[in-house]
């Protein structure tokens, strides 16, 4: 029998193949680990981000679900809440023991309960509304909040470059 | 396609340099004194020997690994540029005795390392691959096998080298390929476990526990190999520098190790005692998926007070992490009517102290704290405890009656005052080790940061031994030996007082590594550092700002500890104390500490931005709200822009 957290891990890839989410595909990069994820996102639509393939990489702890895993998008990304390498800095993504912002409450955070769907919907919904409080990348969030024109430039290059075009 | 080049370059310049060394002497025994007297040819021929050991453990890779994976790879650069390191150092301890020959063995060392590294990670992937095929097992077996009758073929060559030749450089081989001997053991074990576990047709429930308490045993094991090769290095030799890096990560994950058996421990009894089982009616209700493992509940499974329903081995690994229902995040520990008593009232303290910043604002009456009111609601979830009893550590007046260990700060207070809780009368009483409600100095117990942790402030003395063994009368030892509660409280309080003292070792390793970072950084960067005798804010500042440059430049897990130091050093100053020496000494001890480690962090970052962050942080601390203060610290660190009116 296979580790609980593999075992969590193939459910949750199954469910997500049979009742995929729209503008949301996941699964594993190669079927021999299932602890490295690829997952590609679409923008939402009348954001921003509408119409741009974000993908980003998914590497779950050996102790999935006690920890949360960490996702990376693996495109150059521009937003309040996306570190320059990538890395997604939101709630669900943190374990209530740390708090890096220091002011998330611990509803949102990490818990077994949540799961790849859920942090991948939030990420869909973070694209769409930046948390401009928590500065992931401060020049983005200071940039939402003071010249949102210049922001949504930005955004569309970033979009036509996940499309290939540009 | 560089490697073959540089393989061909290298081959070449032999065959040149040999077939030089016979045009010009034409017998063999002439042709190899000329070469080894030649220094170009001999260093043609080293590199060639390097060329020759990298081909091989090429072809090792390929025969007991195939292809390495990515995480493999980076996992292997990393740890092989700390060894490379370590080893410059050692060489430095030895640099009498440096030949060629020791060289040689030590780079078969690192060598040989590096295979130890690789067998350890491919054990670890056998939990996160579906297919596991007989070519993984094969190769793992024959690799442990091969790994295991080198080190010991290379521990028993030191040994008898040792007792022949007296103590050389020698010695240190000797150690470390006993500690890769563990190291081959420890994945021996795993490896087995994780085979039974593959093999079987039900979850294994209790793997967790058995990896748990083989890392507890084996870590033991390297702990006491690591203490006795650094005496006897001091004893022979001086004091061991390579050592340290290594013996530090020994002294902590053990310390990890036992932290989880305690809370492991404590998850299972509060398991088997606090919650009901599900009935089956409750099981067979529509929706009966545990929500941990997503796998449906036939049995075995516990219903908490708040109705919601799990297996009992999800939830006991849930549970060593934290007393929350996992659905609701309802704090299962705080429930009213349930057993509080002894160790269960620590347990309830420490579920405080991890959700410390979720707990309300707690107004304690008759309190005349600023920073109570309102400012940092739920920081200080023990002030109220601590206020509620009589001033703990007054002279005089002995340890009280470790009752869960309510006893938060004696760990300073009691050291100043020379009130030795250890001196006190009671039976199984050990001296209350601030472990269950931590004291402002140490962090979350709970998450020990997979990072270096942030310098932790020096203030905290190292704990008090516990009293000996032999002070203890027969009744005593017999209940500490009973299966009853008492016993099993006592084993408990047993092994907190053990991670107590390794809390200190890690602590004094800190110390020393930080000394040693220091020693070599103090040449290369000016440190912008605060004088020790600057005015009271200062040093707990430099305190803050050193954890949150490292937080800058690291990934954002770290960062729970900028907010813990910030909260440690705000504490500090207004803390209880009976004597003013304490605060006053400690705090600058911290604020050494803490220079060298913003030569360490300034060094890391490579950039003027840690300098600047200081910069803003001191003059904020001038200002008059404290609390603003903080938070807008905290925001800084965290790297929210905030208008510099
Ligand atoms: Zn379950
Ligand atoms: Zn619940």
């Amino acid at each position: 029998m296979a580790g609980s957290a593999l075992r969590r891990l193939m459910a949750e890839y199954k469910q997500l193949t049979l009742n995929p989410p729209e503008g949301i595909i996941a699964g594993p990069i190669n079927e021999e680990n299932f602890f490295e994820w690829e997952a590609l996102i679409t923008g939402p639509e009348g954001t921003c981000f509408e119409g741009g393939v974000f993908p980003a990489k998914l590497v779950f702890p050996s102790d999935y679900p006690l920890s949360p895993p960490k996702m990376q998008f693996t495109c150059e990304m521009f937003h309040p809440n996306i570190y320059a390498d990538g890395r997604v800095c939101i709630s669900i993504l943190h374990a209530p023991g740390d708090d890096p912002m220091g002011y998330e409450s611990s509803a949102e955070r990490w818990s077994p309960v949540q799961s790849v769907e859920k942090i991948l919907l939030s990420v869909v919904s973070m694209l769409a509304e930046p948390n401009d409080e928590s500065g992931a990348n401060v020049d983005a969030a200071k940039m939402w909040r003071e010249d949102r024109a210049e922001f949504n430039r930005i955004a569309e290059k970033i979009v036509r470059k996940t499309l290939g075009l540009s | 396609m560089r490697a073959a080049s540089i393989t061909f370059i290298s081959l070449a310049l032999t065959t040149a340099v040999v077939g030089n060394a016979f045009y010009n002497k034409k017998q063999f025994y002439p042709s190899v004194v000329y070469i080894t007297k030649s220094n170009p040819s001999m260093a043609v021929i080293y590199i060639q020997a390097l060329v020759v050991v990298v081909l091989i453990g090429k072809l090792m890779q390929k025969v007991f690994f195939g292809q390495l994976r990515a995480a493999e790879f980076e996992h292997l650069a990393d740890r092989s540029w700390y060894a490379v390191t370590e080893t410059c150092l050692a060489f430095t301890l030895f640099r009498d005795d440096f030949a060629p020959r020791f060289v040689a063995q030590f780079i078969l060392l690192l060598f040989l390392k590096a295979f130890h590294w690789l067998a350890e990670d491919r054990v670890d992937f056998m939990e996160r691959s579906p297919i596991i095929s007989w070519l993984f097992h094969l190769r793992v077996i024959s690799l442990m096998f091969v790994l295991s009758l080198l080190d010991l073929y290379f521990v028993n060559h030191a040994y008898l080298s040792t007792v022949s030749g007296g103590a050389s450089a020698q010695i240190v081989f000797g150690f470390e390929y006993m500690i890769l001997l563990m190291i081959v053991l420890n994945i021996a074990i795993k490896y087995v476990l994780h085979t039974i576990d593959l093999n079987s047709d039900n979850p294994w429930d209790n793997k967790a526990v058995f990896l748990l308490y083989t890392e507890v045993v084996m870590g033991m094991f390297k702990v006491v190999l690591y203490v006795t090769f650094l005496i006897i290095m001091v004893r022979i030799f001086t004091l061991p520098l390579f050592l340290f890096r290594p013996m530090y990560y020994t002294l902590r994950s053990f310390r990890k190790a036992i932290n989880d058996v305690i809370l492991s421990r404590r998850a299972i009894r509060n398991m088997n005692t606090l919650y009901p089982d599900a009935t089956p009616e409750e099981l067979s209700a529509a929706d009966n998926v545990c929500i941990i493992c997503r796998e449906e509940m036939h049995s075995a499974s516990k219903k908490l007070p708040c109705n919601h329903i799990f297996h009992t081995s999800c939830l006991r690994s849930w549970f060593q992490r934290q007393q929350t229902c996992p659905t609701c995040r309802l704090n299962i520990l705080r429930i009213p009517g349930d057993r509080n008593t002894g160790a269960n009232q620590a347990a309830n303290a420490e579920a405080q102290a991890q959700h410390a910043p979720d707990v309300p604002p707690v107004p304690h009456p008759g309190l005349p704290n600023p920073f109570m009111n309102g400012v940092f609601p739920g920081m200080f979830p023990f002030w109220q405890q601590q206020f509620n009893q009589p001033p703990a550590g007054q002279p005089g007046q002995p340890g009280q009656p470790n009752s869960g260990g309510q006893q938060p700060p004696t760990g300073a207070t009691g050291a100043a005052t020379g009130t030795v809780p250890g001196a006190q009368p009671g039976p199984i009483v050990m001296p209350v080790p601030p472990f269950p409600p931590m004291p402002p100095g140490f962090g979350l117990p709970f998450f020990c940061p997979p990072f270096p942790p942030a310098p932790p402030p020096f203030a905290v003395p190292p704990p008090m031994p516990p009293p000996g063994l032999a002070t203890l009368s027969e009744e005593e030892l017999r209940r500490l030996e009973s299966a009853a509660r008492d016993g099993v409280a006592a084993r408990l309080q047993c092994l907190q007082n053990i991670q107590q003292l390794l809390d200190a070792a890690v602590l004094l390793m800190q110390q020393y590594s930080n000394a040693a970072a220091a020693a070599s950084a103090a040449t290369v960067t000016p440190v912008p550092s605060s004088p020790p005798s600057s005015s009271s804010a200062a040093p707990p500042d430099s305190g803050v700002a050193t954890t949150s440059t490292t937080v800058n430049s690291a990934s954002p897990v770290v960062t729970s500890n900028a907010t813990q130091n910030s909260a440690r050093s705000e504490d500090r100053p207004t803390s209880v104390s009976p004597s003013s020496e304490t605060p006053s000494s400690s705090r600058s001890k911290e604020d050494t500490g803490n220079s060298s480690d913003l030569t360490t962090s300034v060094r890391s970052d490579g950039s003027g931005s840690s300098s600047s962050s200081i910069n803003q942080t001191v003059t904020s601390a001038l200002s008059p709200e404290q609390d603003e203060i903080r938070r807008r610290r905290l925001q800084k660190f965290t790297g929210i822009p905030e208008p510099m009116d």
